[in-house]
């Protein structure tokens, strides 16, 4: 499924129905631009990236460090804004919304995995998947918790952790911790799920059962996955490669 | 408040929390204790007052034109007035029978007392068993004070009404029962006896000094003293024949404005622990957010929005305030309740709170709702406005680079 010399934009390979016409991406940026002041300079660390992401299709996005793959990242998790260019999400644009909005958009729309894991270590693992739900669903008392709980636990259940719920991240290894943390990303059924160098904090046997879960959750749910990572390996395993180098698209 | 579970998650496993509650626990249970204190000196000493006098007093001048049935039907035909009963007070000085003391004034066994005589509709006098000596009722302290037991005699010296030079008169008494009103310096300084034995012993006519008049329920004392005296203004009585009408508010004087004076002042100064106590939420508050930049940075990715982030911090100082608040209630209420240990231990032993300056018998007590209320408010405010600023600091975080706080 790999396809390395896919070009950015091009919708064609971004097709995983095979219909004759192109789908309209999930998630789309166009000329993107994001710069840093460092003193009297200017960092341009991204500069008029082009993409686009399909249902069900998993993008693999390389680049050495630096290149600007975790801030492509953050500009399409709304976490920081760009200075120039759009984000489409659903054909919406969502670069320039307030933070209570954007807030909306990726408790709604949007999953992130870390390669930290960024689980909050006071909370069980299904308390950390729950989170999302106890965000999401705002000051209201009268959504359905148990609802909730059982759809927290089934989740856990798939990343394989059904017997772990109760445990807190430090009584869990790395690997079972980044179970978790794709179970927290995985809970609200976002369209999109970004994930940042997923394995990057773990072992290669552990790294790749975390990899095949991610990449078979993904597929089976229809989630447009951007992976973000430095390993060719893995992104071999991705439907589409993009190369990020000098914040620009190869 | 959905992200509770996280605030009490928090509360649990971070100990900074838990003795930043416990500060304001400690706080409320001070204000508690004092507010409770005050209160109850307050609501002892008016129970004690209209117990004893009514709501209102009408003290008669002396030597008045009119007659009792007069006077009852002049206030019992003011609206509001439920009883009106006369009183007839007078002064002497009591000594035990057999002491040198009535003989002898310069001697300390002498004590000046108020003779109370009063009606068996208000306090029935049993017969004295003694032939020459009239029933009286007094408190244990008077008695034990005078060395004397139930059945015992005491002399009375006093004088009688009228007349141009004052006539001595002297009268055993039998002391025939006893009464108790927990304020040590009434139970030393009156005894009752009846009106008709005193009017007689003293031939006051009329035969009253005060009336005690109890209101209908409800009806505030003042209002009623008000159309008391609007009543009499009516009778067009002359000047000196005018009655002097209080509340019983009025007669309690200094002492109850003292009470109520201190209990103002005092829960203003220990309100201000409490203040402290919740300002100390500012410095934990700061600390927890520099501590959990990761975790303010993980509820942003997750979708919380700089308001959602504001409101858990506030609602996590008022989780903070609202378990210090309770704990405080309570560990108050106990404190209120067993004040005789703290007086143990401070006293080693010895009795501190006197009876002779506290003029009650006991530390009286009772919980204040509205203040309790007023204090818990106040508590609860205070920590929600002083947890703004941690929680705008918060909220204010990048979530990228919180994120990367490890």
């Amino acid at each position: 499924m790999s396809d390395t010399n896919v070009s950015p934009i091009s919708a064609n390979s971004a097709n995983p129905a095979g219909s004759g016409t192109a789908p309209s991406p999930v998630l789309a940026t166009t000329n993107l631009h994001k710069s840093y002041r460092v003193g009297n300079s200017t960092l341009h660390v991204l500069r008029g990236v082009e993409m686009e992401l399909h249902t069900g299709q998993v993008t693999a996005l390389m680049g050495s460090s630096g290149s600007g793959k975790s801030t492509l990242l953050q500009l399409l998790g709304l976490m920081d804004s760009c200075n120039q260019g759009q984000i489409l999400l659903r054909g919406r644009c969502i670069h320039n919304l307030r933070a209570g909005a954007a807030a909306k958009v990726r408790a709604q729309e949007l999953g992130f995995v870390f390669q930290q894991f960024q689980l909050i270590q006071e909370l069980s693992a299904l308390e950390n998947v729950l989170l999302p739900r106890r965000i999401a669903r705002g000051l209201s008392w009268f959504s359905n918790r148990g609802q909730e709980r059982l759809r927290a636990n089934a989740v856990l259940k798939e990343v394989g952790l059904g017997d772990r719920c109760r445990h807190r991240p430090h009584q869990l290894s790395g690997g079972e911790q980044q179970r978790v943390a794709i179970a927290r990303a995985l809970v609200s059924s976002p369209p999109v799920l970004l994930a940042d160098e997923p394995t990057g904090n773990l072992d290669r046997q552990t790294g790749n059962d975390v990899l095949d879960l991610l990449l078979n959750l993904a597929r089976t749910r229809g989630t447009a996955m951007l992976l973000a990572t430095h390993d060719k390996q893995i992104a071999a395993r991705c439907d589409r490669i993009l190369h990020l180098e000098d914040g620009q698209l190869q | 408040m959905n992200l509770l579970r996280l605030a009490w998650a928090y509360f649990s496993h971070r100990l900074i929390l838990p003795v930043a509650a416990l500060s304001i626990a400690l706080g409320v249970a001070v204000l508690f204790t004092v507010l409770a204190v005050f209160q109850g000196f307050l609501v002892e000493f008016e129970g004690n007052i209209r117990n004893f006098s009514g709501d209102v007093v009408v003290e008669v001048p002396r030597l008045v034109a009119q007659t009792e049935a007069q006077y009852k039907e002049w206030l019992e035909e003011v609206e509001g007035v439920s009883s009106a009963v006369p009183r007839l007070h007078w002064f002497g000085l009591v000594g035990r029978r057999g002491s040198r003391a009535v003989d002898d004034p310069r001697s300390s066994d002498l004590s000046g007392i108020l003779m109370m005589g009063v009606d068996a509709e208000e306090l029935s006098i049993a017969p004295a068993h003694s032939e020459d000596a009239l029933p009286m009722v007094m408190a244990k302290p008077l008695a034990e004070r005078l060395g004397i037991q139930l059945g015992g005699i005491v002399e009375i010296v006093t004088q009688r009404a009228g007349g141009r030079r004052p006539v001595p008169v002297r009268q055993s008494f039998e002391l025939v029962d006893f009464f108790h009103t927990g304020r040590f310096d009434q139970e030393l300084d009156r005894v009752f006896v009846r009106r008709a034995d005193l009017a007689s012993l003293c031939r006051t006519e009329p035969p009253f000094t005060a009336w005690k008049i109890r209101g209908e329920e409800g009806l505030a004392a003042a209002s009623l003293a008000t159309r008391i005296r609007q009543n009499f203004e009516q009778k067009n009585l002359a000047m000196f024949d005018q009655p002097r009408v209080s509340t019983w508010r009025d007669l309690g004087g200094n002492f109850l404005r003292a009470a109520e004076n201190q209990k103002g002042i005092l829960g203003v100064v220990f309100g201000f622990i409490v203040l402290v106590a919740a300002y100390q939420l500012i410095a934990t508050l700061l600390l927890t957010v520099a501590e959990k930049r990761q975790d303010i940075g993980i509820l942003g990715a997750l979708g919380a929005s700089p308001l959602r982030i504001t409101g858990f911090f506030v609602g996590l100082s008022l989780l903070i305030s609202s378990l210090g608040s309770a704990l405080g209630l309570l560990l108050g209420w106990f404190l209120a309740h067993h004040l005789h240990w703290g007086e143990r231990l401070l006293g080693h032993g010895q009795p501190i709170f006197r009876q002779e300056i506290y003029k009650f018998d006991h530390i009286p007590v009772a919980v204040d709702l509205p203040s309790i209320a007023v204090l818990l408010c106040a508590t609860l405010c205070t920590s929600v406005i002083f947890s703004l600023l941690p929680a705008w600091r918060a909220s204010r975080l990048q979530i990228v680079q919180a994120l990367r706080q490890r």
